[in-house]
């Protein structure tokens, strides 16, 4: 696929990107490298592998990672419930050998994301959210399957890729990857989006919603983001749900009332709500999000 | 534009550039860039820095370093005649700025016994420092006239200190580069330097770095093992998920040693905010410590109440009650007082943790209460915000750095490095 292409398909798809963001999938798809995007929690990691699924038009594979995640919840586990009942079934089999290889065959095998990833027909887009919430053996499990696009099994041996995944690993830097995942992937980082782009995915994702509203709460987002006193930033998502909610309450216009009002759908701690209902006297402009409908709306 | 051809040779010379910058660029790499680069051309510079941004970049912090090379790099041609041009006129002007150095380095005619690097600071540094040295050679002229010895040596001495702080402060100014990302600059930053508008943003960075640690740790804890002794309880419990055969055995974790941390925070006039920075991070990490005990002091010593260390408002607020703030630093005396403290809050399973700049009234004192303190304590570590680039022209640091081991926090990102070796 050429670069051209690819940003036809993201358009198809309704996603709004830059020229860098295009490019550096186009590079990881070329050199059918894994992707990995590192970014703050909701800036659009996740929206990437969907994206490419559409734009692929592959079937999209999810492993959410977490602690404790090991092989059998990521790559395969036996059927033991099957295994068992077969056993009682078969208990006066002749031939026990026959019985023990049947035991561990495709019939007994539970197909778990990674497992599906590589035995699909058609390749997929495999997406590996919040790598680093697993742990780092599981890490380092994962660098036989994305480097040589296989994985051992040991009652079975190794089972090759029969297509070759699209693969996206998404992280919010809770804790540093190893170096090896690393050089193994592409790397992306994603930051929040500038005003435009932000006014952009307002209105690509919510056609509905007034412009001006629309462009207000793009700003006074813009302010928040910039604002010293916030300490947890509105990602994304919370701009779309704070858009949403003011157009269910039928506001047209972003005043002070309207954000207190609503002020819940963008801000999500206690701290960062008293800094927004309680601006410092004397401030600048630039570090009050309030200020945002009244001057720039 | 020149041939691709003399890009792809240029590109190994690229990667070896990238790895003298501390990225960890294989020839896998390399191939791939060169893939990439036929395959999209080098028509668009912007689209060529993106792609191989993808290629050679793994972090945040490498993507700055690669920006930072390849800006150096890969110039436009219009770019690098007019580099070349600027150079050549900067190293005219040194020239004759060393010329003039020469001739104002000279004491009676003679020369003056001066470093080269210092001869060099002098041809560098702003025109009104040079006529400040100038001046003051022109008003004690006549005194070296009459006594060419004792007013030589003086000039001689005087020359040497402003040209070692000129040399600090440009060693300085040459710190930030990092800035061209606000959020990782503040990481890079002397932290006593912080503007009040900035420690929000700092604040959060602590929690984020703090988070990471923690998130380390606890990896690195689940995989230190276990006693070899079988948790039968926990085995045919999770015997019963595979129709009560033992498929998976489980084993007694390792008991983690308790730790106890006694933090001797300097809270003296300019050490303030460090403390403060410092404090909040060592305590935002889970594993620092199983107890700990917060002693702050200037001339005197002050137990903090843990409770008072939360936020930094009430911090500060603390710190002006208890009558430390404002004051100098004897740490000779508040050494020894930690020394007898009774019940003792030293011991031998005791990390005994200083944040503090080592200056201090009355040195010998101060080494011979460390010495004391490092018999109590098993462990003895410094946290310094003072740039380790510095350490060198600190004597006080000179000569604690040899008792006992000294770790540089003058920046975030070395505090959060420290902290690391704290807690393993």
């Amino acid at each position: 696929m050429e670069l051209e292409q690819l940003k036809k398909k993201l358009d198809e798809a309704r996603y709004i990107y830059d020229d860098g963001l295009a490019t550096t999938l186009f590079v990881a798809l070329q050199l059918g490298r894994p992707l990995l995007i590192e970014g703050a929690a909701g800036v659009g990691k996740t929206e990437i592998a969907k994206v490419m699924a559409y734009a692929l038009d592959r079937e999209l594979v999810r492993l959410q990672c977490y602690e404790g995640l090991d092989e059998s919840k990521a790559l395969y586990e036996w059927n033991y419930q099957k295994q068992l009942l077969s056993i009682q079934v078969n208990m006066n089999s002749q031939d026990k050998d026959q019985l023990t290889r049947s035991l561990f065959s495709d019939g007994y095998l539970l197909e778990r994301p990674l497992l599906k990833s590589i035995r699909a027909e058609k390749p997929v887009v495999l997406l590996i959210d919040e790598i680093d919430k697993a742990d780092e053996e599981f890490e380092a499990f994962l660098l036989e399957l994305l480097s040589e696009m296989q994985v051992s099994i040991p009652e079975i041996g190794t089972i090759h890729a029969k297509s070759i995944p699209f693969v996206v690993l998404t992280s919010n830097r809770a804790r540093p990857l190893s170096e090896a995942l690393r050089r193994r992937c592409a790397y992306l980082y994603i930051q929040y989006p500038d005003l435009d782009k932000e006014l952009a995915i307002l209105r690509a994702k919510l056609p509905h919603v007034d412009d001006r509203l629309a462009a207000q709460v793009a700003v006074a987002v813009q302010k928040l983001r910039a604002s010293e006193a916030i300490l947890k930033k509105p990602s994304i998502a919370e701009t779309l749900d704070w858009a949403s909610a003011l157009d269910a309450l039928g506001i047209r216009e972003l005043t002070p009332d309207a954000m207190r009002q609503t002020a819940g759908f963008v801000l999500k701690n206690s701290e960062d709500l008293n800094a927004f209902d309680q601006p410092k006297e004397g401030h600048d402009c630039g570090g009050c999000g309030q200020c945002g409908a009244h001057h720039h709306g | 534009m020149a041939e691709p051809s003399v890009y792809l040779e240029k590109l190994a010379v690229f990667a070896r550039m990238l790895r003298r910058e501390g990225l960890t660029v294989g020839p896998q790499e390399t191939a791939d860039a060169s893939q990439i680069l036929i395959s999209l051309g080098f028509q668009d510079r912007t689209q060529v820095k993106t792609a191989l941004r993808t290629v050679f970049a793994k972090s945040r912090e490498e993507q700055n370093a690669f920006d930072h090379v390849f800006d150096g790099f890969f110039l436009s041609e219009e770019a690098m005649r007019r580099q070349a041009q600027e150079q050549m006129q900067r190293e005219a002007e040194l020239e004759a700025a060393r010329k003039q150095a020469d001739e104002d380095l000279r004491i009676q005619g003679e020369p003056m016994h001066l470093r080269e690097d210092l001869r060099e600071v002098y041809a560098t540094m702003p025109e009104e420092e040079r006529q400040r040295l100038r001046d003051l050679m022109a008003r004690y002229q006549g005194n070296i006239d009459r006594s060419p010895e004792l007013y030589g040596n003086f000039i001689h001495s005087v020359f040497t200190r402003a040209l070692l702080e000129q040399q600090m402060k440009m060693e300085d100014s040459g710190v930030g580069c990092q800035e061209a990302d606000p959020e990782l600059g503040l990481l890079y930053r002397d932290i006593s330097q912080f503007k009040d508008t900035e420690i929000p943003r700092a604040i959060s960075l602590i929690q984020g770095v703090a988070r990471q640690i923690n998130g380390e740790l606890s990896a690195k804890r689940q995989q230190s093992g276990h006693t070899g002794q079988l948790d039968f309880r926990r085995t045919i419990r999770r015997g019963l998920e595979t129709g009560g055969s033992f498929y998976r055995l489980h084993y007694k974790r390792k008991h983690q040693r308790r730790k106890k941390l006694v933090l001797l925070c300097d809270v003296s006039g300019s050490m303030m905010q460090f403390s403060e920075f410092a404090l909040r991070f060592i305590q935002s990490l889970n594993q620092a410590s199983d107890f700990s005990r917060t002693f702050l002091f200037s001339e005197d010593l002050f137990e903090a109440d843990p409770f008072s260390l939360q936020n930094m408002d009430l911090f500060r607020t603390y710190v002006k009650d208890s009558g430390l703030y404002g004051k100098g630093t004897d740490l000779g005396t508040v050494l020894d007082k930690l020394c007898r403290l009774k019940p003792a809050a030293l011991g031998p399973s005791a990390t005994l943790l200083i944040l503090s700049d080592t200056k201090t009234i009355d040195l010998p004192r101060a080494v011979n209460a460390l010495l004391d303190a490092k018999r109590q304590a098993g462990r003895v570590l410094w946290m310094n915000p003072i740039p380790e680039s510095k350490w060198p022209y600190v004597r006080s640091i000179q000569t604690v750095g040899t008792l006992c081991q000294m770790v540089p926090c003058s920046t975030l990102s070395a505090l959060a490095a420290a902290c690391r070796r704290l807690v393993q």
